[in-house]
C-alpha cells in the first residue's frame, strides 16, 4: 500500500521535474535577443567562438538534442553565466538562497508558535470575547498588503521610535566568514571575539522582516486551525470520548487535536509558494540580500539566465516542500493512503 | 413582522432569498458589502466624481498637506503630491485601476477555470490525471515568479501582469470547480437525471452548475482578494502598472523618497488598499457562512 503510494509520488514529482525544465529550457527562446546569448549567458561572442558555441549548446541539432543538453548541464551544475557579472549563475544563486531560507524559515517557525495555539483557544474559546477577538484580528491580518505593513512597522519603529535597523542582515561594521550562508550559525560557527554583540545585531535586524513575514503564515495557520479544530469538534467521537468520561483537556488533546492538525500540515505546503511571493516582497522592502531580491534587480537588468536559474530554484524549493507535507500527512493520516 | 396565516402551508422560499436571508444576519457582512459596492461604484464613476485632473501638475501646490492640517486647503482633501497632483483624485482614479483591474483579472480567471475544471472534472481516467499533473506544476510557481518570467518575455506593463495575475489564481479554480462538480457528480438527482437520458452537456448545465453557483461565488471573493493584493505589489515592485498611472501600488513606490515629509501619501493608498481587501474578504467569509447555514436549514 505504501510502497504503492511512494511509486506514484515519485512518478509525479519526475513528470512535474520533467516539466518545469521544459518551461525552464523554451524560456531561452522567449525571451528576447539572441538565443545563443541566453542560453551560454556571455554578453559578447566573438564571430571565431559563434561556430564553436552553437556546437557546444548542439543549436544546430534538434530541439529535443538541446532540450537533454539543456537538462545534461543543469545536473552538471552548469547553468550558464549571469549577464550583469558574467558568474556562473549557480554561485550567484547558492550565495543568495540561504538568506531566503533563514528569513522564510524563522517566519515559519513564529507562524506555528503563534498561530496553532491562538487557532485552537479561538475554536474551544469561539464565543468568549477573545475567541471573537482572535477572529476579527486575523481577518483584518489577512487583508493587509505586505509592502505596506512592512512600511508602517519600518515608519513606526525604525523612524519615528528609532528602535530597530531598517535595511541588510547584520551592521556592516561586522565581519562574519560565510561559511553557510545562514547569517546566525555563522556567527556561532566563525571564531571572532565579538560573538554576543553581533548576535545581537543580528537579530535586531531579523526581528521586524520575520514579523511582517510572520503575518500572512500566522494568520492562514489561526484561520485553518480554528475551523478544522471547530469541525472536529463537532463529530461523534468527540461525543462519545465525552460520554466515556473522560475529561475536557484529554478530550483535546488526544481526540481534537491530532485530528485537527491534520488539515493544517497539508495547508502549509499549499501555502508555501504564496510564503515565498511574500519573502521576495519583503526582502525588496528591507534590503535582505535573498533570492528575492536578486530576481527582481535580475528583471530590471534584463538577466534571463539569471531568471531561468531563479525559477529552477525557487520552483524545486516549492515541490520539495509540497512532496514534504504530503508524504508526513500520509505518514500521519491513514485515510489520506488510499488510492 | 409575520404574515397572518390563515392556510397551513409550507412557505418556501428560492435559494437566493434564503442566502439574503442567512447574510443579512451577519451585521460585520453587510458593512463589508457596503464598503465592497462603495469601491465598485467608484471604480466605475471615479472620472466623473474626482474634483480635479488625477494627472494635472500644479507647480504652485506642490506636497501641499492635508486638509486637516494648518496649512492644507480645503479644495485638496488629502493635500498634492511632490509634482502637485491631487492626492484625492488620484485615489479615486487608482480605484479604476487597482480594484477594476483585479476585478477583470478574476472574471477572466474563474471564465478560463469554468471551462477547464468542467473538462477536468465531467473526464475520468487518465485523462484527468494528465491534467491534474499540469495543474500541480502550476501550482508550484509562486505568482510573483511567474510575474518576472512573464514581464522578462512580454516587458513591464499593467496588462502583461494581468495575464500573470490570472495564470496565478486559475489553478485553484480549476481545483476547486472541479472538486466541486465530482462531488456533485456523486448525487443521486445527477443519477436520476442520467436515467432519464440527460447528455454529459445537459448534466452540467442543468444539474450540476445550479448547485455549484454559490461554491464559485465564493471562490471567487477569495480569487478577488488575492487579485487586489497581486496588482499593488506588482505595482509596487515596478513590474506592473508604471509610473504615472494612479494605480494605488505605484502610489505607494512613488511617495517612497517623501516617507520623512509626506508619509500620508504612502499611508492612505495602502489604507484603501486594505480596506477593499477587507471587504472582499468580509463578503467572503459572510457568503460562506451564509451558505453552509442554508444547507443545513
Amino acid at each position: 500500500m505504501m510502497l504503492h503510494y511512494f511509486l506514484r509520488r515519485t512518478f509525479l514529482i519526475a513528470f512535474v521535474f520533467v516539466a518545469l525544465t521544459v518551461l525552464a529550457f523554451s524560456l531561452s527562446y522567449l525571451f528576447p535577443g539572441e538565443v545563443l546569448n541566453n542560453v551560454s549567458g556571455l554578453t559578447t561572442i566573438a564571430p571565431e567562438q559563434q561556430q564553436e558555441l552553437i556546437q557546444y549548446y548542439a543549436l544546430d541539432q534538434s530541439v529535443l538534442m538541446q532540450y537533454l543538453g539543456y537538462v545534461h548541464r543543469i545536473l552538471a551544475g552548469e547553468w550558464g553565466l549571469s549577464f550583469s557579472s558574467q558568474q556562473p549563475v549557480l554561485t550567484e544563486i547558492i550565495a543568495v538562497f540561504p538568506a531566503t531560507l533563514e528569513l522564510a524559515g524563522y517566519a515559519l517557525i513564529l507562524s506555528f508558535i503563534l498561530g496553532i495555539p491562538l487557532g485552537l483557544f479561538a475554536a474551544v474559546k469561539a464565543d468568549s470575547f477573545f475567541g471573537k477577538l482572535i477572529s476579527g484580528i486575523t481577518l483584518v491580518a489577512y487583508s493587509i498588503p505586505i509592502f505596506w505593513w512592512a512600511l508602517l512597522l519600518i515608519m513606526l519603529f525604525s523612524l519615528t521610535l528609532g528602535l530597530l535597523p531598517t535595511a541588510g542582515r547584520i551592521n556592516v561594521l561586522f565581519d562574519i566568514p560565510t561559511t553557510t550562508g545562514f547569517m546566525l550559525p555563522d556567527i556561532w560557527l566563525s571564531d571572532i571575539s565579538y560573538k554576543s554583540e553581533a548576535t545581537q545585531d543580528a537579530l535586531r535586524h531579523l526581528l521586524l522582516p520575520a514579523i511582517v513575514l510572520a503575518t500572512y503564515p500566522t494568520t492562514v495557520m489561526i484561520r485553518f486551525t480554528r475551523d478544522s479544530m471547530l469541525a472536529v469538534l463537532e463529530q461523534s467521537y468527540i461525543k462519545t470520548a465525552r460520554a466515556k468520561g473522560l475529561s475536557r483537556a484529554q478530550v483535546l488533546y488526544h481526540h481534537g487535536l491530532r485530528n485537527a492538525l491534520l488539515p493544517v500540515i497539508r495547508q502549509i505546503g499549499l501555502q508555501f509558494s504564496t510564503l515565498i511571493t511574500l519573502a521576495m516582497i519583503t526582502e525588496i522592502i528591507f534590503s535582505w540580500p535573498g533570492i528575492g531580491q536578486w530576481l527582481l534587480d535580475s528583471i530590471y537588468q534584463r538577466n534571463y539566465p539569471a531568471i531561468q536559474g531563479g525559477l529552477l530554484v525557487v520552483s524545486c524549493l516549492v515541490i520539495v516542500v509540497n512532496m514534504l507535507t504530503e508524504i508526513l500527512h500520509t505518514l500521519f493520516n491513514p485515510l489520506a493512503r488510499k488510492a | 413582522m409575520k404574515k397572518f396565516r390563515l392556510y397551513f402551508e409550507e412557505h418556501n422560499r428560492g435559494p437566493l432569498t434564503q442566502l439574503w436571508q442567512q447574510f443579512q444576519r451577519q451585521h460585520v457582512a453587510v458593512f463589508g458589502l457596503v464598503i465592497f459596492v462603495f469601491f465598485l461604484l467608484l471604480t466605475i464613476f471615479a472620472p466623473l466624481l474626482s474634483p480635479h485632473d488625477p494627472y494635472l501638475q500644479n507647480s504652485d501646490l506642490l506636497l501641499l498637506q492635508p486638509s486637516w492640517s494648518e496649512q492644507g486647503l480645503v479644495q485638496y482633501p488629502f493635500g498634492t503630491d511632490d509634482l502637485g497632483r491631487d492626492l484625492m483624485s488620484r485615489l479615486m482614479k487608482g480605484a479604476t485601476y487597482t480594484f477594476g483591474i483585479a476585478l477583470i483579472t478574476v472574471i477572466g480567471s474563474l471564465l478560463m477555470g469554468l471551462a477547464l475544471g468542467a473538462m477536468a472534472g465531467m473526464s475520468k481516467g487518465l485523462k484527468s490525471s494528465i491534467f491534474n499533473h499540469v495543474l500541480d506544476l502550476a501550482l508550484t510557481i509562486p505568482s510573483l515568479l511567474l510575474a518576472i518570467i512573464i514581464v522578462a518575455v512580454l516587458g513591464p506593463g499593467l496588462w502583461n501582469t494581468t495575464w500573470a495575475i490570472m495564470l496565478a489564481l486559475l489553478p485553484q479554480f480549476v481545483h476547486g470547480i472541479r472538486n466541486a462538480i465530482q462531488d456533485t457528480l456523486k448525487q443521486d438527482y445527477v443519477a436520476a437525471y442520467r436515467l432519464d437520458g440527460a447528455s454529459n452537456w445537459q448534466v452540467l448545465r442543468y444539474a450540476v452548475l445550479p448547485n455549484i453557483w454559490e461554491h464559485i461565488t465564493v471562490m471567487a471573493t477569495m480569487a478577488l482578494s488575492t487579485a487586489i493584493l497581486d496588482v499593488a505589489a506588482l505595482g509596487f515592485l515596478g513590474l506592473g502598472a508604471q509610473a504615472p498611472t494612479s494605480e494605488w501600488g505605484v502610489m505607494i513606490a512613488d511617495a517612497l523618497d517623501l516617507i520623512y515629509l509626506a508619509p500620508w501619501a504612502i499611508a492612505l493608498p495602502g489604507l484603501l488598499v486594505f480596506a477593499a481587501v477587507l471587504s472582499v474578504n468580509l463578503v467572503g467569509d459572510g457568503l460562506r457562512t451564509a451558505m453552509t447555514k442554508r444547507r443545513e436549514n
